[in-house]
């Protein structure tokens, strides 16, 4: 999987390269040869250390670690489940601001992800869809007038 | 009649001492703290927009309280997002994320937070004092930062890849690479060549700084919430530490944020470098000088860099708004408009015939900066508990935040899109130990990079990399990044030699 992320990485550097054969060189130096081309090179090296498993013999380079690094520590099945069904609900948001609108959509997914992912009561799970609504609503359409998109469905 | 500066001075301060002008500060401080809290549909420039009608008919000076004394809030309380949601705040608190949220994670909201506000007060006072310094000075030395100089410190900052790719070299550098390239997206100013836009119209104008990184850091963020079922499986950490302890740290390292705020006025004073930058660079230069550290592992000093820089830095704005009469940004230009429309013209001219108003702006950010602080710590500790909110509430909050921060940038459809493509490059990103941080100064760099490469060789030829402000830089430049890449040396030789201690201790042991 992580030789995946990076022949990802060298698709969209091969694409890049592609992409910008044809054109002028001032529109090429900063895509092309600061970016696409030593991006390439960097990621047939990565590729070599990820086939031969150099990183693992030499150990990670000195340093700090500057990013969070993912420290959920749950059997694999689990977290692949967990990680679809967020996934899941998030896209279901963004599908749901498109169809009926960001007015609606992000109160019904408050009160339905709290509801059946969180199992919380009916009760609280309305308060928190109001609350919801009351803030888009309320705040951005009814007192600052700043209308945003109707949904696909009602436009 | 010209007044001597200590008058104008004088003056500027005595024109605050009004009841309304007051109210209006508050005012404009609370919607600043409030704005600072709301989802990311709800910025300064909207405030600013919202305002202008309003102010343009009261009195300049009650005006101005209101607009200074929101945007200067704003600032300081814009750590509250990254460091309680893992979300990056509004541009120029982005960089807080890396150390806010694994502190806030460790329990440690009510310190990340207590060192943001502090450093963030700090900062804006030593915006506001250099702005009252730079008023008889800051003329020559704006004119003298060309685009060659500029695109010499562009690419100073991007040798700061070096420090934010970590322990991971070539990942960062791809990383890199990477959102140099995404920042090429959209039609190039210079020969109107499309580039990468593949018939897209939303391509055109490129793809959203803000959207990139909310997406990239909110939705791995969120997720670690829905993993471990935070409150319901797993407890989460009790709020350990005070808001004074994080006080502490940042008078502890008050060195660090006097070196962070200068970055941050200098990159407010210098046109073009724009506040997606301060936050990165700030904390760059941390990550860099400071020793010893644990930096994006919940490091106090990641937040007091970037905290104390943008706050900082709208002080240096002002100085370019106020003394030469050209905005930083969509806020400042706003802020033009509001002046132009009490008759007032930014500029040289202002500083001829309206000095003690100049010196009330700068009071008033002054002042404003005291009263957000103070408020900061006040809301701080009630808000810290959100850290102990259990994910049935909190990812759908983050949820809220997330998507309405993405859709408010164009209110375009395919913006959520986008938001979803980049939240899976994020995750992955961070799964497989490509820095993400890397990839966002990349990102926030490229253009700017470009456009100031394309101006130096347009106008000056090859003999741009003579100028002697340019060799100055460079040297600069050169030197820093020597410095990062020998201290990576140092510490890769410890780390290897503590291997092979280890592996032979192990051995010994085994025999």
């Amino acid at each position: 999987m992580k030789a995946n992320l990076t022949l990802f990485f060298l698709a969209v550097f091969l694409v890049a390269v592609w992409a910008g054969r044809d054109w002028p060189a001032i529109a090429k130096i900063m895509p092309v040869y600061v970016a696409a081309i030593p991006g390439l090179i960097l990621v047939v090296i990565q590729l070599y250390r990820e086939a031969t498993g150099w990183e693992t013999r030499r150990g990670r380079s000195g340093g700090m670690e500057m990013d969070e690094v993912q420290e959920v520590k749950l059997d694999k099945q689990t977290e692949f489940r967990r990680t679809l069904q967020y996934f899941g609900w998030f896209i279901g948001g963004a599908v749901g601001i498109w169809l009926l609108g960001i007015v609606i959509a992000l109160p019904l997914l408050v009160l339905l992800y709290t509801l059946i992912e969180g199992r919380e009561k009916w009760m609280t799970s309305l308060v928190a869809a109001g609350c919801t609504y009351l803030l888009i609503w309320g705040l951005f359409e009814y007192m600052l007038e700043s209308r945003w998109p109707q949904g696909l469905l009602f436009g | 009649m010209e007044i001597s500066l200590f008058d104008a001075a004088a003056k500027g301060f005595l024109n605050l001492l009004h009841l309304q002008v007051l109210v209006a500060m508050l005012i404009g401080v609370s919607i600043g703290t409030f704005t600072a809290v709301a989802p990311q549909g709800l910025g300064m420039p909207l405030v600013y927009a919202i305002a202008l009608p309003i102010v343009i008919k009261w009195e300049p000076v009650t005006g101005i309280a209101l607009l200074i004394g929101a945007s200067s809030v704003s600032a300081i309380c814009a750590a509250y997002l990254p460091i309680l949601f893992g979300i990056p705040g509004g541009s120029g608190s982005q960089a807080t994320v890396l150390d806010g949220y694994p502190m806030g994670k460790r329990g440690e909201a009510r310190r990340a937070l207590g060192a943001s506000f502090m450093a963030g007060g700090m900062g804006c006072l030593i915006g506001t004092f250099t702005l009252a310094l730079a008023i008889p000075a800051a003329r020559p030395l704006i004119y003298l930062m060309g685009s060659p100089e500029l695109f010499v410190v562009m690419l100073w900052g991007l040798s700061m890849v070096a420090v934010l790719a970590g322990r991971r070299p070539i990942k960062g550098l791809i990383a890199a690479a990477l959102g140099l390239l995404l920042a090429t997206v959209g039609q190039q100013a210079q020969s109107g060549v499309m580039r990468f836009v593949f018939d897209q119209p939303y391509l055109l104008d490129g793809i959203s700084i803000s959207i990139i990184a909310l997406a990239m850091f909110g939705i791995p963020s969120a997720l670690d919430l829905a993993l471990t079922k935070l409150g319901v499986e797993q407890k989460a950490v009790p709020l350990k530490g005070k808001l004074l302890d994080g006080v502490k740290d940042t008078l502890r390292n008050w060195w660090l944020v006097l070196r962070c705020s200068f970055v941050g006025v200098w990159v407010g004073i210098v046109p073009g470098l724009g506040s997606q930058v301060v936050d990165w660079l700030a904390y760059g230069h941390a990550a860099q000088s400071c020793k010893g550290g644990n930096f994006g592992k919940g490091d106090v000093r990641g937040v007091i860099a970037p905290e104390s820089a943008n706050d900082a830095k709208d002080g240096g704005d002002l100085v370019t708004t106020l003394l030469l009469g050209f905005p930083q940004g969509v806020v400042t230009a706003l802020f033009i408009v509001a002046l132009l429309a009490w008759g007032f013209v930014p500029g040289p001219e202002m500083v001829k015939k309206n000095p003690e108003l100049i010196y009330s702006v700068v009071w008033l950010q002054g002042i404003s900066g005291i009263v957000g602080t103070l408020i900061g710590f006040f809301l701080a500790a009630q808000l810290a508990k959100l850290a102990e909110v259990r994910y049935t509430f909190m990812v759908p909050i983050m949820f809220i935040f997330i998507l309405m921060g993405a859709f408010s940038v164009n209110r375009d459809p395919v913006d959520l899109l986008v938001v979803i493509a980049f939240g899976v490059l994020g995750y992955f990103m961070r799964r497989y130990g490509y820095p993400r941080p890397a990839m966002i100064l990349g990102l926030v760099l490229g253009d700017l990079m470009e456009k100031y490469l394309y101006r130096s060789v347009a106008s000056y030829g090859f003999s741009w990399l003579q100028r002697p402000a340019v060799i100055i830089l460079l040297i600069l430049a050169t030197a820093s990044f020597v410095f990062t890449v020998r201290g990576r040396m140092k510490s890769s030789q410890k780390a290897s030699s503590s291997t092979l201690g280890g592996a032979m201790a192990r051995t010994a042991d085994e025999s």
